[in-house]
């Protein structure tokens, strides 16, 4: 059986003042129907790349896809015609930013903005979107929708305008919805209520979801399957328990030991050293050598490759030679 | 938006009405000479019975600012004085003048907002494309033209070379009598060539401004959301990134009205148009006063009417202002 | 960003005319408007003679007699002659006018935007109510009624330009007067006149110097329409007031109105061609854009 959403070996490049360089860099991943994966890496990892890839959003110049295929029910989306990847777009695959804040467009109600998200793509009267953002709007839990429609965005707070974007982004009952660290600009309880709602969502419309999260406690609660992201590859992928409970890269493991956790003995919070490195500086060797107290010469001198050694696939040396 | 608001900002535009009062009122004063032979005109070659008259009219006999309300409550009642030039009342003369400026510098300012923004959106879709570089290259020229060597040259062209559009004036003599559609479209006509020569430096301007603005705007996280939702480029340009674009050109526009006013003056006697600008180029070569402080009146007035519309049309424009003050 | 320098730190002066110098418009803008200096301060040796005096007949076209490169006007004066005389009180004019405007400007601007307050309000009353007039038709007024001499033009153009330059030092000062430094000098006692003109104008001066360059462009387009209404100084030869007196005659006589605006608008063009290129130095950021 095929998967809803299918990414292979996806490369993408971007011409910088440093030169050209790969942002993504053979990126797999797939996500069936109803199903979430969890993408998680730091920022600057390749996640959301991935995401505008898929959404066809990449601004080129000066990004471009050097190869790869994305894949939404088998049909190619990588050199597909711009108009069938807008008729795609908002309709089939949907996202939710980070940044509610300023993802809204502030001349416009947030009424008018859902309801031409949904006349994009249905053949409807101007009324009836209209009627049909403020039921949207009921659903994502806003109360006195028909009032709140008529505002602007900037007359709503930071959890109801990610509310509003969540209701533009299932509108049109999209096959896949992706939701780029849709809570990090939210305060922790409100992050909850949008995770509870995002869970609600999927079971009512039956879309898959891709979170895009740098926190190892969102995916603990939301993703069935996790793709974990370094310096544009994935470096390990499993079901979200095989990886929170077994971590087989070191990142991985640096990523769950960030997770704040009740009970444990140490409460001083860990944290990985170093930064991911900026991507023109990539050398030959695994991108997280610097950073890794188990890098050996080897893995300075060759990118380990994804696959399967121990628990479940594993971009990793010291994993392959079961020295981790 | 609340009629408060507007109220007051009404208020505060009489207040600075007020202001340019008092200010001619200062200024024929402060000149060097006999303030009844200022007023008089030295070109007039006023009798002395003329000037008796002015005294006694204008109170210069009084104590200043007695002086002052007689003027201030004179122009209250309409009363901006007379042309001895003339020999009309400056109320008439403004009155029969500010409706042909008033057509060529509203025509201008939509002309060059249309235009430019337009221009300045084209150029905004590929920031390093032929476009960009052209409205650089031409805003720069535009800010450099003389405006009123640009009438001169365009009169060279159009009158000899490329006879389509007439040169002078703003009606054709032989169509006095015709039907109101015939003379409209004269008019209209005759408009071309001076508003084009007036609108052609803003219009540079509000190129280059717009381009700057919605290079800004195409790079905010909520334009991202409409091409998200699949909304086609073309509403993505002119719907989701003008709308807000807009605010910034919008106070540019305000401000610049009185500079396009200015501009009008000369364009105007480039082009005898017979407008304010004509009339105050005519009552200065006679050091005609009163109308002088008239047109200086009605042109301050116009800035302030556009300056209130400017910031109604923003409040419409940007939500966020609504209901503040 | 990781390239680290590691020479040292260059005062930001230096470092704006290193951009500067690489800037290709901006050097043609001075190498222009050095030619046009240099031509209205010397060109005088080669063409000595009164810019009014008739020396030929009547609109005699330009390159038909060698002695007159560019024709003569509808007098039989000779256009060369009032090329060259004619640019320096407009560039006169137009620097002393931009200084005028700099000084009123800069002063009311700090003040209002240092001190705050009903002094703030007050002044940028007084600002809008210079916005309002036509500043045009205000200069007319002006020049007008103290009879025009070139100072009372530069005065005039002065009197109406300066709002903008107001604003702008306003704006810096609020920005500025909230930093460190400032907070640090009031710290050690210093003075209200001496932070306001030693601490906060010095690093409030690069948006500064690019709208004094610029202004001084917009101050000879004013004196030259102000020439060209014939409200010059009727005694001295400029550009405008050439093609104020010849535009009677436009067209039996193209030439004696076409190379005073072509003066004109080269000078105030390379004027504007090192504004811009004083902005980008000061802001190399925008550059990247």
């Amino acid at each position: 059986m095929t998967a809803l959403l299918e990414i292979e070996d996806l490369k993408v490049t971007f011409n910088t003042r440093y030169g050209q360089v790969t942002a993504l860099d053979g990126v797999s991943l797939h996500v069936n129907a109803g199903e979430t994966l969890g993408v998680v890496g730091e920022s600057g990892c390749g996640k959301s790349i991935t995401a505008l890839a898929t959404m066809g959003l990449i601004p080129m110049p000066p990004g471009r896809i050097a190869g790869g295929s994305i894949r939404l029910s088998g049909e190619e989306l990588v050199g597909a015609n711009p108009s069938r990847l807008r008729a795609l777009r908002g309709a089939d695959i949907a996202m939710i930013f980070q940044e509610p804040m300023t993802s809204l467009n502030p001349v416009f109600t947030v009424g008018d903005q859902i309801a031409e998200a949904i006349m994009l793509h249905q053949k409807v009267s101007p009324d009836q979107a209209f009627k049909d953002a403020v039921a949207l709007l009921d659903r994502v839990g806003i109360p006195s929708p028909d009032a709140r429609a008529r505002d602007y965005p900037h007359q709503l707070s930071g959890g109801m305008r990610q509310r509003v974007m969540i209701a533009m982004a299932v509108s049109c009952r999209p096959k896949v919805l992706i939701a780029d660290e849709p809570t990090t600009a939210l305060d922790v309880t409100v992050q909850a209520q949008i995770f509870d709602l995002l869970n609600e969502i999927q079971r009512d419309f039956g879309a898959a979801i891709i979170l895009i999260t740098h926190d190892m406690g969102a995916i603990s609660e939301m993703a069935d399957r996790v793709a974990v992201m370094y310096a544009g590859r994935v470096i390990e992928e499993a079901g979200a328990d095989d990886v929170l409970d077994h971590p087989q890269h070191p990142y991985s493991r640096g990523l769950i030991d960030c997770i704040p956790a009740l009970g444990r003995e140490d409460h001083a919070l860990k944290e990985i050293p170093g930064v991911v490195p900026p991507l023109h500086l990539l050398g030959d060797g695994c991108a997280f050598a610097d950073r890794c107290e188990h890098a050996n010469d080897r893995c300075r001198r060759e990118k380990p490759l994804l696959a399967a050694h121990g628990h479940h696939p594993a971009a990793c040396h010291g994993v392959e030679e079961g020295r981790i | 938006m609340s009629s408060s608001y507007l109220l007051r900002r009404v208020g505060y535009g009489l207040l600075l009405m007020l202001g340019v009062v008092v200010l001619n009122f200062l200024l024929i004063r402060l000149a060097p000479g006999d303030p009844a032979v200022v007023i008089a005109g030295e070109m007039g070659g006023a009798t002395e019975e003329m000037l008796e008259s002015i005294r006694e009219e204008y109170g210069l006999n009084k104590p200043v600012l007695v002086q002052l309300w007689i003027y201030v409550a004179g122009v209250a009642q309409g009363n901006l004085g007379e042309s001895f030039f003339f020999n009309q009342p400056v109320a008439k003369l403004i009155a029969d003048r500010i409706g042909p400026t008033i057509l060529l510098v509203v025509t201008a300012q939509l002309m060059s907002i249309a235009l430019g923004v337009f221009l300045g959106v084209l150029a905004a879709r590929k920031p390093n494309g032929v476009m960009s570089a052209f409205v650089s290259v031409f805003a720069t020229i535009g800010y450099a033209v003389p405006v009123f060597w640009t009438g001169i040259m365009l009169i060279i062209l159009f009158a000899s070379s490329f006879p389509i559009f007439p040169v002078e004036g703003m009606q054709s003599v032989k169509l006095r009598d015709a039907a109101w559609y015939v003379q409209t479209a004269d008019v209209l006509h005759h408009l071309i060539l001076p508003a084009f020569t007036l609108a052609i430096i803003y219009l540079a301007q509000y190129a280059r401004l717009s381009r700057a603005s919605m290079l800004e705007v195409l790079g905010s996280d909520y334009i991202r959301t409409a091409r998200a939702k699949g909304a086609p480029e073309k509403s993505v340009l002119f719907k989701h990134a003008l709308r807000n674009a807009a605010l910034p050109i919008l106070t540019v526009a305000g401000l610049q009205f009185g500079n396009l006013i200015s501009g009008a003056l000369l364009v105007e006697t480039v082009f005898n148009w017979p407008g304010m600008g004509r009339l105050a180029f005519d009552s200065i070569l006679r050091r005609d006063y009163p109308t002088i402080m008239g047109v200086l009146f009605f042109a301050s007035a116009m800035v302030v009417v556009a300056n209130i519309l400017t910031d109604i049309s923003y409040r419409w424009a940007d939500p966020r202002l609504r209901g503040k003050s | 960003m990781t390239d680290t320098p590691d020479y040292k730190a260059e005062s930001p002066a230096l470092e704006a005319w290193r951009m500067f110098r690489r800037n290709i418009p901006a050097l043609c803008g001075v190498a222009m408007l050095t030619v046009i200096v240099l031509a209205t301060l010397y060109g005088t040796f080669f063409y000595s003679g009164d810019p009014f005096d008739v020396v030929w007949a009547p609109h005699e076209p330009p390159g038909a007699t060698p002695e007159f490169p560019l024709g003569t006007d509808y007098l039989g004066r000779n256009i060369v002659a009032g090329m060259l005389t004619g640019g320096g009180p407009t560039l006169a004019v137009g620097a002393a006018a931009a200084a005028i405007t700099m000084v009123i400007g800069i002063s009311l601007g700090a003040l209002a935007g240092y001190y705050g307050g009903w002094v703030d309000n007050l002044l940028m009353r007084i600002t809008e109510f210079f916005q309002v007039l036509p500043a045009l038709l205000f200069a007319m007024v002006l020049v007008t009624l103290f009879s025009p001499s070139l100072w009372t033009i530069a005065i005039a153009i002065g009197v109406v330009s300066w709002p903008q330059t107001a604003r702008l030092t306003r704006a810096e000062f609020l920005k500025i007067k909230e930093l460190e430094y400032v907070t640090a000098a009031r710290a050690i006692g210093a003075r209200n006149k001496r932070i306001i003109w030693k601490v906060i104008l010095p690093n409030a001066m690069p948006p500064l110097i690019v709208s004094a360059t610029l202004t001084i462009g917009v101050a000879i387009l004013f004196e030259a329409g102000l020439s060209f209404l014939g409200l010059g100084d009727p005694n001295v030869m400029s550009w405008g007031l050439m093609i104020g007196a010849n535009r009677e005659y436009i067209l039996d006589a193209w030439w004696p109105v076409t190379f005073p605006g072509l003066a004109i608008f080269f000078t105030v063009f390379a004027v504007s061609l090192i504004g811009d290129g004083l902005n980008d130095a000061f802001n190399p950021k925008l550059r990247e854009r």
